[in-house]
């Protein structure tokens, strides 16, 4: 009988993290391409705390956060998007192009590595006015502050975030 | 000096505001106290590289779900880690294959064909970040959703409460099998317990720390509470109050200073280690004269 109710527990615990789901698609935002956004289980209201350091144009301020903050603050606006729409966003990082051979587009994105650099996330943006690639673009890889709309789109049936009539600084 | 220290806990106070990190804290906290409560057993049961093992076993696990496109992963790599844990943990001492033979088989190719298999059939944009993610945790701890921190507060207290109810006979088996058996415990039974949560520990503590460094979880403070502390209880008591201190400071040093978060909670348990190792040193010194 004890023996009975050890397994019955066993297969319970089993059972139980089973159920649960996992990771969500978590891992599947860490390429550097545009990725598709998971589904959204949270709703909050809250969207960051009040940082006296933060440029008062922006709603969230990412270049006053460590490297750290800033890649899981970037996953948090990957996973819900919802509760970014609208709201400035002001973010550093490395510049990067990724072009779709399908379409024949360009997609500019700052990139944002974690702390063990194997893991980065990006954020497409869209420049203000009319700007040519790649005269008027800075450098692949060099670093720039973007400031831009929070929005989302649809492509080939899936979503993606991009910061419209983005405000592009080359950093010293 | 001053003005710094209050810039830090300054920072510190405002990052603690975001939910992202206080789940990370907490859950964080929670993997680190049942992973030392299981640690003091495996340790002493001579299965400290199990967790090492049954992590790869999960990468690959990881890597299968992957490539067969299972939505929820999970469903797949919590069953192969239990049954490669109850396989492991049970018959490691009857098999032609010894214990450690038989973890480090299952270790290196579970690893290897994982890779091998996300490689060859992944469709992320990508795969080593992805590879590089889930063997050293990255910052995974620091991107949970509340559903997740939820499951884990539920697993981590059924780990805590199953360790409780059953911790006169996880005592009986961790030191003498065969002499629990001979006083009427089951120890197949235990044992079997002991593999799930095992199991879940470490598909748990993969968001923390990644499968790399999750021995380290484990191992880590038992040995160090080990070294001063010479009672079961005692040595179980300091080894949760060292994990979950060391998890703390961990993940508090790697959001201030933008350090990796498992590297960093281990480098904090490897310190704790030797400073342990000092004072047992010193009472050593200390009886002698």
């Amino acid at each position: 009988m004890k023996k009975l109710s050890m397994i019955l527990t066993a297969v319970l615990l089993t059972g139980l993290l089973t159920a649960c789901g996992s990771k969500s698609e978590a891992t599947e935002t860490s390429g550097t391409s545009p990725e598709t956004v998971p589904a959204v289980s949270e709703t909050e209201a809250f969207l960051v705390p009040e940082n006296p350091n933060a440029d008062p144009n922006a709603d969230v301020d990412l270049t006053t956060l460590s490297s750290t903050m800033v890649y899981s603050q970037v996953a948090d606006m990957m996973y819900t998007p919802e509760k970014y729409d609208g709201k400035i966003i002001k973010a550093s990082g490395l510049f990067s192009v990724y072009h779709d051979d399908m379409q024949d587009k360009n997609y500019y994105a700052i990139l944002i590595q974690d702390a063990t650099a194997c893991c980065a996330q990006g954020i497409e943006f869209v420049w203000k006015g009319e700007h040519a690639y790649p005269e008027d673009y800075p450098e692949i890889g060099s670093e720039i502050t973007v400031m831009g709309t929070f929005g989302t789109y649809e492509e080939d049936g899936a979503t993606y975030t991009q910061l419209l009539d983005a405000d592009v600084t080359v950093n010293e | 000096m001053t003005e710094t220290n209050m810039n830090l806990w300054q920072t510190l106070v405002y990052y603690f505001q975001y939910p992202f990190v206080q789940y990370a804290m907490i859950v964080g906290l929670l993997i680190a106290l049942c992973s030392s409560l299981l640690g003091v057993t495996l340790v002493l049961k001579r299965f400290s590289f199990i967790g090492d093992g049954l992590s790869h076993v999960a990468f690959g696990a990881m890597a299968v779900a992957g490539v067969l496109g299972v939505s929820n992963d999970m469903t797949v790599v919590l069953p192969v880690t239990v049954i490669s844990a109850v396989l492991l943990l049970r018959t490691g001492q009857n098999t032609k294959i010894k214990g450690d033979a038989a973890v480090a088989m299952i270790s290196v190719g579970a690893l290897a064909i994982g890779y091998l298999l996300m490689n060859l059939f992944s469709k992320s944009a990508n795969i080593s970040g992805d590879v590089c993610s889930t063997l050293f945790g990255s910052t995974s701890i620091l991107t949970l959703t509340k559903p997740e921190v939820w499951l884990c507060i539920i697993m981590a207290l059924i780990v805590i409460t199953v360790f409780l109810l059953f911790y006169h006979k996880i005592f009986a088996i961790t030191f003498d099998e065969n002499f629990a058996n001979a006083t009427g415990v089951k120890a197949n039974a235990y044992n079997l317990l002991i593999a799930v949560i095992t199991a879940l520990i470490i598909v748990l503590a993969m968001n923390l720390v990644g499968s790399l460094l999750i021995s380290a979880l484990i191992i880590f403070p038992a040995l160090s509470a080990m070294r001063v502390f010479r009672s079961f209880r005692s040595v179980i008591i300091c080894s949760a109050v060292i994990s979950v201190i060391c998890a703390a400071a961990g993940i508090i040093l790697s959001i201030l200073f933008s350090t990796p978060v498992g590297s960093t909670i281990v480098a904090a348990d490897i310190l704790v280690f030797f400073i342990f190792c000092g004072i047992s040193a010193a009472i050593s010194g200390g009886k002698k004269a």
